[in-house]
């Protein structure tokens, strides 16, 4: 095993894992410069660059120092525990998944566990497709060691026996979907000691102040909503405009659909254009005032606080109201908060949405970012096993 | 009641006719829907097929739209087959189905003859009994009802084989049949399936009109296109049996659009069809689109123009066939993007 040191504080943890961590991290770093030359097709580009930017080595390694503090080099200081890889990480996958698979395959990788990752027996697996493009092209090493001999990447149903084995077997379940799919996964036996975390359906918003609202700004929501729509949990299922008319709104409406046209200057797919036709007609039947965007890459409405939200997948709802009415009309199981308010603003909102079961807060540009905590559940970190020494 | 009705399927159309019925009904449902008069705001009646208002197809998966005006009677909402998601959900009405059921029987009297025969439905008997709702493939079945003189329905409620002794005692008292059933259906549990002897005998000498409708999406992935299912399906009938493939979507319900002998589908004078650029809505005329249905047909709820997600192409020139109007070809389906998200589904 090799061994790193991290200090927190006064508290040093010793973390044993089956591989140099920084040779391990400049491989990652390394393919980076080979996905950017060429990118493999079942990804979009822009799943492509964001699976280029999750690689970043300060990102990578941030997971380490969110768990057991800064790296610290060699020191004859008393180390206060050890940490080790607990074993093998099994997760299941919703349908329809995009990058969700390729990202935990990454931030898992980083561990030392066997990870076991299953991908919805419908829809396109992304996650084979990474792990067998990183095989592909990184040079002999401790990463392409580590994928190839402790990586497991399959797509199977929910009836397959598999299922049953991987729970019975996995030190931790990390289990993504519906809230069915993630009961039946967690229902199904498994050792007592082991840890399952569940990640079932969740909404995301975005919630924005005139003043802050720059073009930046603007092409930062529009980039998170282009990459899934409304597929999300991460997804801005509404933007709320904090204490503003709905005059604001609609003018704030017809600049992102200004931007969209500069911004997508392509195409989008058939079915992208298709859906958007119907969400912008399923808004306007809602009594939104909906545009469909140049070329129907996306629907954007404008609705009151009061009216129902209108649902999908290409649509962009946006609704003027206070602060109060936000609260109060926040999704029962909120999931992030994209934001693009001031600083005043940010900390009386924190104050206010702590209670709320929000699980992120962050600035919208960070909505889609996938990390080592999620849901609020730091599993990541619970993928170790720790011994105390002090 | 609309006056082109009256008129043979594929005569010689009248589509300023067309065109001003279907101004009218589209102010009608303007008056009497709201969700649609909310989507169609400041809408006035066109010169043009391209001005007439429509609802994308997927409307109707996401929530129900009514008509409602003095006088309209709703009754069963039609369930589509829903294979790909949520079933498409479509408010029926007394009037419409009187008019649904008047062109669907125009149109197959077109193809199939006027001679009532005993229809043979590949299908259980259980939609019939299901209250407040009826699926779309007893609809296309029920579409053929005009034409039966008695109707069998050849599955049990629980099961997929063809109860073969059915089929024998229609054989028994007559050798010309019509037989419905989902274009998949009749290649597994027909095609495929081994008959009795005797009833094989019997077959062998019968006339079979196969009818079907429905989506190969199974039946590709099988390695089976329409010259193999036709082929298999006529092997072991007699001389003068045949198979017509028939397009048609619960959203556009009376609607049939059979193949013609000439590979095309014709558009009856009561309807029409354009075809749509996905990403400008521009029409199209002999490259592919989406399809844009239109009919006179539908009161109580607005589908009567439908954006739908099939790909056609209008085909120049007159057809060989004989039948008037616009002829088109049905390419596919939207390609699907997969949706690429991670909780939501």
């Amino acid at each position: 095993m090799f061994e790193t040191r991290f200090v927190a504080g006064e508290r040093r943890t010793l973390v044993l894992l089956p591989f140099n961590l920084d040779r391990l991290l400049d491989d990652w770093t390394a393919l980076r410069s080979q996905m950017s030359r060429r990118k493999p097709d079942p990804f979009t580009r822009d799943e492509w660059a964001y699976l280029i930017g999750f690689l970043d080595r300060d990102h990578l390694e941030h997971a380490f120092r969110q768990a057991f503090g800064e790296r610290e080099s060699e020191t004859r200081d008393p180390v206060h525990a050890v940490a080790l890889p607990g074993g093998p990480v099994a997760v299941w996958l919703p349908n329809n998944v995009s990058l969700l698979g390729p990202l935990v395959l990454i931030l898992i990788s980083t561990t030392g566990n066997p990870v076991w990752i299953k991908s919805g027996s419908r829809g396109d697996d992304l996650t084979k497709a990474f792990l067998d493009y990183a095989v592909a092209n990184l040079p002999e090493g401790s990463l392409r060691e580590q994928l190839t001999t402790a990586v497991v990447a399959e797509t199977f149903s929910r009836e397959d026996a598999r299922n049953g084995r991987w729970a019975a077997d996995a030190r931790t379940r990390l289990v993504f979907g519906s809230d069915a799919a993630v009961g039946a996964v967690q229902a199904l036996p498994h050792p007592v000691e082991s840890m399952g975390f569940s990640f079932g359906h969740r909404e995301s918003e975005a919630w924005l102040e005139t003043s802050a609202c720059d073009d930046r700004t603007l092409e930062s929501l529009l980039r998170v909503f282009a990459v899934y729509g409304q597929a999300a949990c991460t997804s801005p299922a509404r933007v709320v405009l904090l204490e503003e008319t709905r005059t604001k709104a609609l003018e704030l409406r017809d600049r992102l659909l200004e931007l969209w046209r500069t911004l997508f200057p392509r195409d989008p797919e058939m079915s992208v254009a298709s859906a958007a036709i119907r969400d912008h007609q399923w808004a306007a039947a809602r009594g939104w005032d909906s545009r469909l965007a140049p070329r129907h890459g996306s629907a954007f409405a404008v609705g009151d606080a009061e009216m129902p939200k209108p649902n999908g997948s290409r649509l962009l709802p946006l609704t003027a109201m206070t602060v109060e009415q936000a609260l109060e009309s926040l999704p029962a199981r909120i999931q992030t908060i994209g934001h693009a308010v001031s600083r005043d603003r940010e900390r009386q909102l924190l104050r206010r949405i702590v209670p709320r079961g929000v699980k992120r807060f962050v600035p919208l540009a960070d909505m889609h970012r996938f990390g080592p905590i999620w849901d609020g559940q730091a599993f990541w970190q619970q993928t170790f096993d720790r011994m105390e020494l002090a | 009641m609309s006056e082109l009705l009256r008129c043979p399927p594929y005569g010689p159309r009248n589509d300023c006719r067309l065109l001003e019925e279907l101004n009218a009904l589209a102010r009608h449902h303007l008056d009497h829907c709201a969700a649609y008069a909310q989507i169609w705001k400041g809408w006035s009646a066109s010169d043009r097929l391209a001005g007439i208002p429509y609802l994308h197809v997927g409307l109707f998966k996401l929530g129900e739209f009514r008509t409602d005006f003095p006088g309209v009677r709703h009754g069963r909402t039609l369930h589509s087959s829903g294979t790909s998601g949520s079933a498409s959900r479509i408010a029926l009405d007394e009037e419409s189905s009187s008019l649904q059921s008047q062109s669907a029987t125009a149109i197959l009297k077109d193809f199939l003859g006027e001679t009532p025969r005993p229809l043979l439905v590949l299908d259980s008997a259980e939609s019939l009994r299901a209250r407040g709702a009826v699926t779309a493939r007893l609809a296309a079945a029920m579409s053929l009802r005009a034409l039966a003189s008695e109707i069998h329905f050849l599955l049990e409620d629980s099961g997929e084989e063809v109860r073969w002794e059915r089929v024998g005692a229609a054989l028994e008292k007559n050798s010309d049949l019509i037989l419905y059933g989902l274009t998949s259906a009749l290649w597994t549990n027909w095609a495929e399936a081994m008959s009795p002897e005797p009833v094989r005998a019997k077959l062998s000498q019968a006339t079979i009109s196969f009818v079907h409708s429905g989506g190969w999406k199974k039946l590709e992935a099988e390695g089976v296109d329409s010259r193999r299912l036709e082929q298999t399906l006529l092997a072991g009938v007699g001389t003068g049996s045949r198979v017509l493939d028939f397009y048609g979507l619960a959203e556009q319900v009376g609607l049939l659009y059979p193949l013609c002998e000439e590979g095309f589908r014709h558009v009856p004078v009561w309807a029409d069809i354009l075809v749509r650029d996905a990403w400008s809505l521009e029409t199209l005329e002999g490259e592919p689109g989406m399809l844009q249905l239109v009919n006179v047909l539908a009161r109580g709820a607005p589908y009567f123009s439908v954006l739908t997600e099939d790909l056609g192409r209008i085909v120049p020139g007159a057809c060989p066939c004989g039948r008037s109007g616009k002829r088109f070809e049905l390419i596919g389906r939207v390609p699907k993007a997969e949706l690429r998200g991670c909780g939501n589904v």
